[in-house]
């Protein structure tokens, strides 16, 4: 009888335990998400509001986290006076144009060796490797060849670096999500009557476009912080947002905490956006991607 | 008849007024020489480009010239500018440089003056810092710059630490001599020691002992930093056959004190750069700071600085040897500007050159705090306006000019930013405790003699020859004995 009694008491002091437990868990699961979020989110909460806070509060004690009275002047005086809104086009420009470059250009060449094998697996390992050498030991002969070819400080110039040097990576991935794709919904549509370009334009895109918009992705981003090209084989009139932003964050910050602020605010800010656009494809590309053994 | 008479009028009345228009005085605004005209400068920070925003209008009001500023961020500045000019031609009229790079740069500068003559123009170069106009101007004695931002270092001190009478008393019992501005390596090592970590403003903060900026950046912060203390002990950066003299006694005690006195430095000084300690000197968290001279103008803005009056001013400590204090302040490295040998606008660039480098302009560039641009001009120095600046700009402008007689140069070679880069990467090596001093000279000295051998010893030799008598004609000569003496 005791034991009976007892029973549902241990089973009771169990289950209290386990919630006890299960919410311990959770403090600490979310303490440590919190803390991970203010060591990860806490530099760039400080810089966006140094970009709004006015000169007098950027070395105030006790700190100003939030600036009372918020303002863009900053923002202003970084498009006005240091040619930010330039900047700014020209990243979104080369950037965007790179992006799709890279995608127009990858699509087929990965389609071919996903298909036909194409290349016979040299062509495919040749990409690697090219992505295996370091920018920094190219940069020397390319600046001489486009220098003589006229490319320098030209968005055609940038453009065409970024492309070539994002395929390698463009086409693995793409390699990799066509391999996934049944060849037999493509031949259906072929024997409907589709050639293979419509058969690849209308049918098999459409569905590997989770995958194109993490190619895409990667591609924007990497071409919007690349620095080591925007700064060697730009000039003035092509010069990126990186190389604003590290104009101000290099050297010595000095006087200029806001407009340095506003400009690390704009460097991040597109990148973020476009991921967060695409944030829906990425998380369906990445899965899909995973998928090949 | 009528209405010929009409038109006829009309038409005289039309055609005087355009005479008049043609041949009327024009405003002075539309006197512009070289209206339509655009130069492009090429700079190494947004502040400098700021700098020249504070000239643009009157360059265009007076020449009609609109100048377009790109901006290198100082890292890339060399490697770029150069591969650009070793390439053979230049998308730049106007070129900022760091004349310790003059050895490089200079080939691809137009000398100035063939211009001076056939433009007339006039550079004041007798206003200029004789110093300055000794070691920043020419090249293979030819005259290829003007000087745009007098860097060197001075000291700084906040009075309230050094005057109150209960840290007087509280020193004096420790060191057992008067606490005062340190004159000696020695004197602001014990005072780093003493304020460390105590209110010694009256308050109950932990403050800090000094100041520093040890960031092995491009720049070469800590290697500016030691090579004060370096000179003092009697170092020189070789001797006549180029052998580094950098991992010498004097060198390795310069060294080992910074290494020594380093908890007595905010955290984080490893990662200073230009502003931070001039940040925490103006809101009174360290006593002592020996920095550029750009510093005094926020040491003086009340919007941002508690020490306001409060502030002095001086010479950069030295050694003392044999019964007198020997001070090396540094050239730290200062800033020129050129026009590009490969400019298709040099008529115009030249006399952007002349116009920014008036002492009424130039004199704007360098009072203006946001510019971090320093006094390179004697007129400079003695202006009335920037004498009355802020309270105590007279003192902090004579401490300028009583650090004159002692500053050295960097080793003004080609490559000179080479070697600069290695061996401040080495003494940051030192400082963060990785290395030994005496390990990080001996390997910074290693690495000099790599840049001399892929530069070629001949060339190397006879550029520093030069520089070597430059120096000795400055009183700078390498003194073995010196870092066993030195107090």
């Amino acid at each position: 009888m005791a034991i009976a009694i007892e029973r549902p008491r241990i089973a009771a002091r169990r289950v209290k335990r386990y919630r006890v437990h299960r919410a311990l868990g959770h403090v600490l699961t979310y303490l440590g998400l919190f803390a991970a979020l203010v060591f990860f989110l806490g530099p760039f909460f400080w810089i966006v509001t140094t970009s709004l806070k006015g000169n007098e509060d950027f070395f105030a004690f006790p700190p100003v986290w939030i600036p009372a009275e918020p303002s863009l002047a900053h923002y202003v005086a970084l498009f006005t006076r240091s040619s930010g809104a330039r900047y700014f086009t020209n990243s979104l420009v080369i950037s965007s144009l790179s992006m799709v470059a890279a995608l127009v250009v990858s699509l087929p060449t990965a389609y071919s060796i996903a298909r036909w094998r194409f290349g016979g697996g040299f062509l495919s390992t040749l990409l690697l490797v090219l992505r295996m050498l370091p920018a920094i030991a190219l940069i020397i002969p390319i600046y001489i060849m486009y220098k003589m070819l006229g490319l320098t400080n030209s968005y055609l110039g940038l453009v065409i670096i970024y492309t070539v040097l994002y395929i390698p990576f463009a086409v693995w991935l793409l390699v990799g999500f066509l391999r996934d794709f049944p060849v037999e919904i493509e031949e259906a549509a072929m024997i409907d009557g589709c050639s293979r370009l419509r058969a690849l334009v209308q049918v098999v895109v459409p569905i590997i476009a989770p995958g194109m918009a993490v190619v895409a992705l990667f591609a924007f981003i990497a071409t919007w912080n690349e620095f080591l090209f925007a700064i060697v084989l730009t000039g003035i009139e092509t010069k990126t947002m990186m190389v604003l932003v590290t104009s101000f964050t290099t050297g010595g910050t000095d006087m200029f905490y806001g407009e340095a602020s506003a400009s690390v605010v704009l460097g991040v800010l597109p990148a973020f956006a476009v991921a967060f656009m695409l944030q829906r494809y990425l998380v369906k590309g990445l899965a899909l991607g995973g998928t090949k053994g | 008849m009528k209405r010929f008479a009409l038109l006829a009028s009309i038409a005289v009345v039309v055609v005087g007024l355009a005479v008049l228009a043609t041949f009327a005085p024009r405003p002075a605004g539309a006197a512009r020489p070289y209206e339509g005209e655009t130069i492009r400068a090429v700079v190494n920070a947004e502040y400098v480009k700021y700098s020249l925003s504070l000239v643009e209008k009157d360059v265009y009001d007076k020449l009609g010239i609109k100048i377009e500023t790109e901006v290198i961020p100082a890292d890339a500045f060399v490697a770029k500018t150069l591969l650009e000019f070793n390439s053979g031609s230049s998308p730049w009229d106007l070129v900022m440089f760091g004349p310790s790079n003059m050895p490089d740069y200079g080939r691809h500068f137009e000398p100035l003056e063939p211009w001076i003559a056939k433009l007339k123009l006039d550079f004041g170069v007798d206003d200029i810092v004789p110093v300055f106009a000794k070691v920043m101007l020419r090249y293979q004695g030819k005259l290829v710059s003007m000087p745009y931002d007098g860097d060197i270092h001075i000291m700084y001190w906040n009075k309230v630490a050094f005057e109150r009478a209960d840290n007087k008393k509280k020193f004096k019992a420790k060191y057992a001599y008067d606490l005062q501005p340190p004159k000696t390596w020695k004197q602001w090592d014990d005072a780093a020691e003493f304020f460390h970590g105590w209110g010694w403003d009256g308050s109950d903060r932990k403050l800090f002992g000094a100041g520093a900026s040890y960031k092995p950046s491009g720049s070469g912060y800590s290697y500016h930093w030691w090579r004060s203390r370096f000179f003092s002990y009697g170092g020189q950066y070789f001797d006549k056959d180029m052998k580094p003299l950098i991992n010498t006694a004097a060198a390795v005690r310069a060294l080992d004190e910074m290494v020594r006195t380093m908890p007595y430095y905010p955290p984080g000084v490893l990662l200073f750069e230009s502003e931070e300690p001039k940040t925490l000197l103006v809101k009174g968290d360290i006593p002592l700071l020996y920095t550029w001279t750009s510093a005094g103008k926020r040491v003086g803005n009340p919007a941002e600085s508690v020490i306001v009056g409060k502030a002095g001013f001086g010479l950069v400590p030295g050694a003392e040897i044999d019964g007198k204090v020997v001070h090396r302040p540094a050239i730290t490295p200062g800033r020129g500007m050129a026009v590009s040998k490969y400019s298709k606008k040099k008529e115009a660039t030249m006399k952007v050159l002349e116009f920014i480098s008036l002492p009424d302009q130039s004199l704007k560039i360098v009072m203006d705090a946001k510019t971090i641009m320093d006094p390179w001009r004697v007129s400079h120095l003695r202006s009335p306006i920037f004498r009355k600046a802020f309270p105590d700009a007279d003192k902090y402008l004579d401490a300028i000019e009583a650090s004159f007689p002692y500053l050295v140069p960097d080793p003004v070679i080609p490559a000179a930013d080479e070697y600069q880069r290695k061996l401040s990467f080495e003494i940051t090596e030192a400082l963060a405790k990785r290395k030994s001093a005496k390990d990080a000279l001996d390997i910074a000295a290693k690495e000099w003699d790599k840049i001399t051998e892929r530069r070629g010893l001949e060339k190397q030799r006879a550029a520093w020859g030069e520089k070597l008598a430059e120096m000795k004609s400055l009183g700078i000569e390498y003194h073995p004995d010196w870092a066993a003496k030195a107090k």
